[in-house]
């Protein structure tokens, strides 16, 4: 693998719950979500990592922590040779200049008492890079760049569709000119045919400026299309890693097998299902071992007891699993 | 050939706006025969949903039916009184929604909710108001095991916050099934939920269909979920039905420019997106002129006059002028 731009390295996020009355009159201890426990990956300059899970696995919250929109409990984040845990408020705010992130919701993440021009020039002002006439040209040719017309600038957000909102939100994201940004489920909100055009944008965007992507999706469609590489999560950990051909062709942990087999296919008739029992756990009490062990088929006694080390195979595969093929 | 279960003839709901009436299903017809299930796919705003309320007899004002037909078993529902409505919904034709944790009364318990349908619906309940309360709550610790919840007579005392997002659906299903439906719609079942859930719910109700004889409607915008549990297809857009036919034969050669818009949407390894540009029309002030033409590729003259339903070979159906070429 050639260097990689981003490297992070057994990043730990612990979340402290709330406790009922009756469990603070007890003086319980509070529950502890365990939402990252230790997670590691690589992304190559110029490269999208799919990073899928379903929900409550820890996916966004490894998008945010990257970030340090919230703040990992311990271990490395390094971009581009530096550490992004180690920085000083300063030094953050100009890193993030390179790093940047487009939320899921179109509908909760814009102001709704801006425009769609102020809100795309607000990442300008903060990082003091234009103002005046300038701020406004670049703010437009940025809504252009996404799609979206001069006319449309001085529109508010609940003036347009999701599908264009989607488009303020990447150009708010990208009018800084970063070299990374994490696409945090961008398309789930929308209607299929609208996800497909924000898919081509992102594809076509990703080209023309050169840019890395961490894409957090739990839609194994949306996924495949876009990765490289890809990284499958459950509950806090990431289970297996890959290119993401190889990975989808012949999935080696049992989660993503499955992962993979209940996706409806277009193809259609009746697939032979290993149907996965069950639903994934809660993680404030995450089961022994492997996470995984009671929802697998193969789960032994090793699995109830000891957690799986991630074991590198050949052509790059990361797989954390105690019955590998 | 049998007669249809279900047949919507020419079905108009509007809804009254400040700025005038909203057509949201405009002229939609469609069938389901006995033990068929029929996938209805469409996006936001397609009409989809409305189309189904009003079989339930559910549209409220502002909404109203403006015209069309709704026969089920041969009878016409358009015309019923609201305790016709009542005597046909839940024990003829049920529902399932698709947010179970709003669906679902917080404040009741599970079992409560499912011997409230007993109660109103059920034919067969021993005569008595003890007997009949513990032959519906025996009936209910039934319907709960037939959707595959673990312990249904302990968790039939709990509230619906206490079961996960999967369960709760299965709960819902449990409620439209208990008084053994001929017709089941079920609208979005497992859009809010993660995928390894959603295929064990369709599977479930996959399985259920087959058990009982009943007929289905699978309310959904994935044409993959379509793909795998439904006989037949009828895509919507903006308010009416542009195509449809067997499922297998749809997917493999779509013929309404929209559908094959829509299959070329869906992300699939190593293929290019070709995404439909431009977006759903507003359907206040709608023209006569197919509802497409504005993201049409291979829009012609003719598509500025209406266009209606024609019969193909096969089963199939489609609006769009080119389907003359094609019958």
């Amino acid at each position: 693998m050639t260097a990689a731009l981003l490297d992070v390295r057994d990043v730990v996020k612990h979340y402290a719950a709330r406790r009922s009355l009756a469990a603070r009159l007890l003086r319980q201890s509070r529950p502890v979500v365990q939402a990252l426990n230790g997670v590691s990956l690589r992304i190559a300059k110029g490269e999208t990592l799919g990073l899928i899970g379903e929900s409550g696995c820890g996916k966004s919250t490894l998008g945010r922590a990257i970030l340090r929109l919230v703040e990992p409990d311990s271990g490395v984040v390094a971009f581009d040779g530096v550490d992004v845990m180690a920085l000083g408020h300063g030094a953050l705010k100009a890193m993030r200049r390179r790093m940047q992130i487009v939320f899921q919701n179109p509908y909760a993440s814009l102001n709704p008492r801006r425009t769609a021009a102020e809100i795309v020039a607000v990442p300008l002002v903060l990082h003091n890079l234009a103002r005046g006439r300038a701020l406004r040209e670049r703010a437009v040719a940025m809504l252009e760049t996404v799609g979206l017309s001069p006319a449309q600038a001085d529109r508010y957000p609940h003036q347009f569709s999701g599908g264009q909102r989607q488009r303020i939100g990447i150009a708010r994201a990208l009018v800084l000119q970063p070299e990374f940004v994490v696409c945090d489920e961008p398309v789930s909100a929308l209607d299929v045919s609208i996800q497909a055009q924000i898919l081509a944008l992102l594809d076509r965007l990703k080209r023309d400026f050169g840019l890395t992507y961490l894409f957090i999706s739990h839609d194994i469609g949306v996924i495949g299309h876009v990765s490289d590489h890809l990284a499958v999560m459950y509950l806090g950990s990431i289970v297996e890693a890959g290119p993401a051909r190889e990975v989808l062709r012949a999935p080696h942990h049992p989660y993503t097998a499955a992962l993979l087999a209940s996706v409806p296919r277009l193809a259609g008739g009746k697939r032979s299902r290993e149907k996965l029992p069950g639903e994934p756990p809660s993680p404030l009490r995450p089961p022994s071992g492997c996470r995984f062990h009671p929802r697998c088929a193969f789960a032994s006694e090793i699995c109830r007891n000891v957690v799986p080390p991630a074991r590198t195979l050949e052509g790059g595969r990361v797989v954390a699993c105690h019955h590998l093929p | 050939m049998a007669d249809p279960l279900l047949e919507v003839n020419d079905l108009r709901v509007g809804f009254a706006t400040a700025r005038g009436m909203v057509r949201a299903v405009d002229g939609v017809s469609l069938h389901v025969m006995p033990g068929e299930s029929l996938g209805v796919v469409g996006e936001s705003g397609s009409g989809k949903s409305v189309t189904f309320a009003a079989v339930m007899g559910l549209v409220k004002p502002p909404g109203r039916v403006e015209g069309g037909s709704i026969r089920f078993a041969g009878r016409e529902l358009a015309a019923l009184t609201p305790a016709q409505w009542r005597a046909l919904r839940g024990r003829s034709i049920a529902m399932t929604l698709q947010d179970a944790l709003t669906a679902l009364n917080p404040a009741l318990t599970v079992g409560t909710q499912i011997i409230e349908v007993l109660l109103a619906h059920a034919e067969d309940l021993p005569a008595g108001w003890r007997a009949r309360r513990s032959a519906a709550r025996a009936c209910a610790i039934e319907a709960l095991r037939l959707v595959g919840i673990p312990d249904p007579v302990g968790r039939l005392d709990e509230y619906p916050h206490q079961f996960s997002g999967g369960m709760r659906q299965r709960v819902m299903i449990a409620i439209a099934l208990s008084c053994r439906p001929r017709l089941l719609i079920a609208d979005e079942p497992t859009t809010a939920l993660d995928v390894t859930v959603q295929a064990q719910v369709l599977d479930l109700i996959g399985d259920l269909r087959r058990e009982l004889g009943m007929s289905l409607v699978l309310v959904t915008h994935d044409l993959g979920v379509v793909a795998e549990h439904c006989d037949r297809v009828a895509v919507m857009y903006a308010g009416q039905v542009v195509e449809t036919g067997p499922t297998q034969a749809v997917i493999a050669t779509p013929h309404h420019p929209y559908t094959q818009g829509l299959l070329r949407s869906i992300p699939e390894p190593g293929r290019e997106i070709r995404p439909i540009e431009g977006q759903v029309p507003e359907l206040l002030g709608l023209g006569a002129q197919c509802r497409f033409l504005p993201r049409c590729a291979v829009a012609q003259p003719l598509c500025e006059l209406p266009v209606h339903m024609d019969v193909l070979p096969g089963g199939r159906a489609l609006r769009c002028v080119r389907a003359r070429g094609l019958a």
